[in-house]
């Protein structure tokens, strides 16, 4: 067994670092080399010398970064190399251009999975099944009680929630960049035929997926002085942000819902504060990720984001999959 | 007309915040829906059915069994979920992708009135093969409302009030009359509905049924700007409010909380039989203190509630009593809309008819309440702080022009609590919550100074506000020492107001007391864990109050 020092890669100051290249994956500091999975706030940093990723990342982190950034892209599945290091970038349908990254050095392969999800979603590249020896996996939703529904069940599930209530304004609450757009996409394929309105955060990235070919209705750009009557009965799309504080005073005859993977949890809908919660997610559940183990044929495994200890010991117990600890 | 029906009800009222909306949805599943499956609705809805057919630990060890699931990966994401019924539901999603053909449509009347009482004939083995065999079958939308159903745990966020708003609204009578039909016993079945809707009110149907109980508020300052006149004053006992009635010669009690307690307090029922007249009476039943004419603790009376058919030697050691402070009916005369004052008249003059007339003597199971007459409110105070000295909690005030209506209607009845007890603690340890509360800290321990040891004293776990609970939480994670399974032990920094109604020595704790209704009252961010209160403050506060 070696080390944690001699792993080709490991935790250094809370982020995954790969010393033999001296780059940095998801770094929450500025560095100078970074390889982004895809340009979430919580996976990327201002002011990196150098950032590396795919095509559609990098127009995402130029919108939420700026023009300026050093920025170099690569297609899935291109190889480059890096100090002797092959990598390469695979999709891990997350959200568009979102990406697991696989590192190969000395015959040994290295999987970092990134954000993933197995279930489909049209807005984005479906996942890539990748062989590995080693696999980084995140377990965000690494509890058997998660279990997703399809996400065409969960769109349908939405429409009705409007349409039931045609005299109030339905304020569907979600992450401005893959969440909307997916949800946008399912939601055009419903019985739903109303107004659609997104907040401004949400209407610039529904345009970049439309810029890259991604199949998105065209929605209404929200302007907080609409008259309240003109609301009746539509849809309006907003970052959850702004679901505390004064902003909802502006509405008047109001539903509220949240889209995310906790809502399967009555407790968490309950101590949510809105109406109703939408179990969908852009994460892998508890199958998709044992699934991704399996199929990876990955023999040692190491888990971060959630409850990697009850995901571990699972593994250890039922497959005999050895688990790496680094330590953060 | 089915179970999936009802489960869609479920999620509706689950997600509805606005209680127009729950009424109108309410309704609109009366209106297309068997009556025998409405009866059946409201029985759950109303949580009149809590009986468990089988524990939670059970499911989850059924669960583990059939699916191989080990019991700790259940037990860990039970603590993110906070109910067994919930967490089964959840780890069953997809797993039950049998042939089987589907039970889609079947009735909450077969489902709750042959098939889970028939689990109850079964032997274990055979009980837990049709358990398997029902969620194979079920539709999974439906297994959550089977599994709370199983397991006793059916609570949602509808009160009694909201299903008689329904009703009422469904059949255009008033909420009363609704409230009245819904009291005590609802047995579902097609009667017991086509009743509930019946739009014939038929008093000598209600015969048996308790009013509807009128509340009383917390008491509020500008009470004060009345005159003292406006008022009349009793001690706020502290027993089991009760409705005793006898029509046509059939005496029943009824609880506030809607049951019929005949059995448990049968000398109560036989004494009060021998009164010649018919009568409702609202009043408080007591464990009584006969030599010093003063109740005795409510643990004694605990001990008399849950038993039915009590033996003579139980109702010799904790003899009851029945305090009556209100006459609602007598001799099938309605009389609650007749003002206070002249109810208590009647009362006074059908109590002292009743205890000279009656052939067998009743003063040693029944009397009517005394009133106080304090001069002004400050005397009123006065008799307030005094209410420890005779085991009440402190005044009641009505007023004397009032009628009697239902619910917790402001303005009529006042609760003047005397102020808790108080101590400043140090919290040590810190449990997860369940249901609403699943994934947080929220159930708390409390410790006092002893030299230089901290002393745990007390367990709370109410008091503290959404948010204020949300802080502490992640408060809790950084700052924990050890973890003993749920239990979480914590560096002693937080200290808090613990208010409690009553302190006693108690051998069986290691600080040596035991405190009742213990809640946290106040976030003491401004104390230091050595401002915190010594269990020598403790025991003086016990000594000032004996």
């Amino acid at each position: 067994m070696r080390t944690k020092q001699e792993y080709l890669i490991r935790y250094k100051d809370g982020s995954l670092y790969c010393k033999l290249a001296d780059i940095w994956i998801d770094p929450s500091k500025p560095v100078k080399k970074a390889l982004i999975t895809h340009a979430h706030f919580d996976h990327f940093t201002f002011g990196c010398e150098e950032y590396i990723s795919t095509k559609e990342t990098a127009i995402l982190l130029k919108e939420r970064i700026g023009e300026n950034i050093e920025i170099k892209t690569f297609e899935y599945g291109e190889e480059f190399k890096i100090n002797g290091i092959n990598i390469s970038f695979h999709p891990s349908g997350h959200i568009l251009g979102s990406s697991q990254i696989r590192f190969i050095f000395a015959e040994e392969k290295w999987l970092i999975s990134g954000d993933f999800k197995l279930q489909k979603d049209q807005t984005c590249k479906q996942y890539e099944i990748v062989k590995t020896d080693y696999l980084i996996s995140e377990c965000t939703f690494g509890l058997p009680i998660f279990k997703w529904d399809e996400s065409s069940k969960i769109a349908n599930d939405i429409s009705k929630w409007i349409t039931n209530s045609p005299e109030k304004t339905s304020l569907l609450f979600c992450y401005s960049l893959g969440k909307a757009q997916r949800l946008l996409n399912e939601i055009s394929q419903t019985n739903f035929k109303g107004n659609i309105y997104s907040h401004g955060s949400i209407h610039k990235m529904n345009n970049i997926y439309r810029d890259l070919g991604i199949d998105i209705k065209d929605t209404i750009k929200f302007e907080s002085k609409k008259k309240i009557d003109e609301l009746k009965g539509s849809l309006i799309l907003l970052p959850p942000s702004l679901s505390k504080g004064s902003y909802l005073k502006n509405f008047k005859n109001i539903q509220t819902a949240f889209a995310s993977g906790w809502m399967s949890i009555r407790a968490l809908r309950k101590r949510s504060g809105y109406d109703k919660g939408f179990a969908i997610s852009d994460h892998a559940d508890w199958d998709g990720i044992l699934e991704v183990v399996k199929k990876s044929e990955a023999k040692n495994v190491f888990f971060h984001h959630g409850d990697s200890e009850v995901l571990s010991k699972y593994l250890v117990e039922k497959e005999s999959i050895n688990i790496l600890l680094f330590g953060k | 007309m089915s179970l999936k029906k009802f489960s869609e009800l479920f999620g509706d009222l689950d997600s509805i915040n606005s209680t127009n909306n729950k009424i109108e949805v309410l309704k609109n599943y009366f209106l297309s829906n068997d009556p025998i499956d409405n009866s059946w609705a409201i029985y759950l809805l109303t949580g009149k059915s809590n009986k468990r057919f089988i524990s939670g630990r059970y499911l989850k060890n059924l669960f583990s069994q059939i699916y191989e699931y080990p019991q700790w990966l259940i037990d860990t994401c039970y603590l993110k979920v906070g109910d067994s019924a919930e967490v089964i539901t959840l780890l069953l999603k997809n797993k039950t992708n049998s042939r089987k053909k589907k039970l889609s449509n079947i009735s909450l009347n077969e489902l709750l009135s042959e098939t889970i009482p028939a689990l109850s004939e079964l032997n274990e083995e055979e009980k837990n093969l049709e358990i398997k065999n029902l969620w194979e079958t079920l539709p999974e939308d439906n297994h959550l409302i089977f599994n709370k159903i199983l397991t006793g745990t059916f609570r949602v966020g509808v009160s009694i009030g909201l299903i008689t708003k329904s009703i009422s609204k469904l059949i255009n009578i008033e909420e009363e009359i609704i409230s009245h039909r819904l009291m005590g016993d609802f047995k579902p079945s097609i009667d017991s509905y086509e009743f509930l809707i019946n739009k014939n009110i038929n008093l000598q149907e209600l015969n048996s049924k308790p009013f509807p109980f009128l509340l009383a508020n917390t008491i509020e300052d500008k009470i004060f700007k009345n005159s003292i006149n406006d008022f009349q004053f009793e001690w706020k006992y502290d027993g089991i409010r009760m409705q005793l009635i006898k029509r046509s010669g059939n005496v029943s009690l009824w609880t506030r909380g809607q049951e019929l307690v005949n059995e448990s307090f049968p000398e109560l029922v036989e004494k009060m039989s021998y009164i010649k007249d018919d009568f409702v009476l609202d009043g408080e039943l007591l464990v009584w203190n006969f030599k010093e004419q003063i109740a005795f603790d409510f643990s004694l009376l605990q001990k008399r509630i849950n038993r039915k058919s009590p033996n003579r030697t139980i109702q010799m050691k904790y003899p009851i009593i029945f305090i009556a402070y209100d006459l609602l009916e007598i001799n099938e005369k309605d009389i609650r809309e007749i003002k206070l004052e002249n109810r208590r008249i009647k009362l006074e003059k059908y109590s002292s008819k009743w205890q000279i007339k009656t052939k067998n003597n009743i003063s040693d199971i029944f009397k009517i309440c005394d009133l106080i007459f304090p001069k002004d409110w400050p005397e009123a105070l006065t008799y307030k702080e005094k209410s420890r000295e005779n085991n009440t909690e402190g005044l009641i005030i009505k007023k004397k022009n009032s009628i009697y209506s239902s619910g917790r209607k402001k303005g009529i009845w006042w609760k003047y609590k005397v102020d808790p007890m108080q101590l400043d603690a140090v919290l040590i340890y810190a449990k997860g919550g369940s249901g609403r509360r699943a994934g947080l800290y929220t159930d708390y321990s409390f410790a006092l100074w002893k030299d230089k040891e901290l002393i745990k004293f007390a367990s709370a776990y109410s008091g503290l506000t959404d948010i204020e609970i949300k802080e502490l939480d992640k408060w809790i994670r950084k700052n924990t020492i050890e973890k003993f399974g749920p239990v979480r032990s914590l560096k002693p920094e937080m200290v808090f107001e613990i208010s409690f109604e009553k302190i006693q020595i108690s051998k069986r704790h290691k600080s040596g007391i035991a405190v009742r209704f213990p809640r946290i009252t106040k976030w003491r961010k401004d104390k230091k864990i050595n401002d915190a209160d010594s269990l020598e403050n403790a025991y003086e506060l016990m000594k000032k109050i004996s």
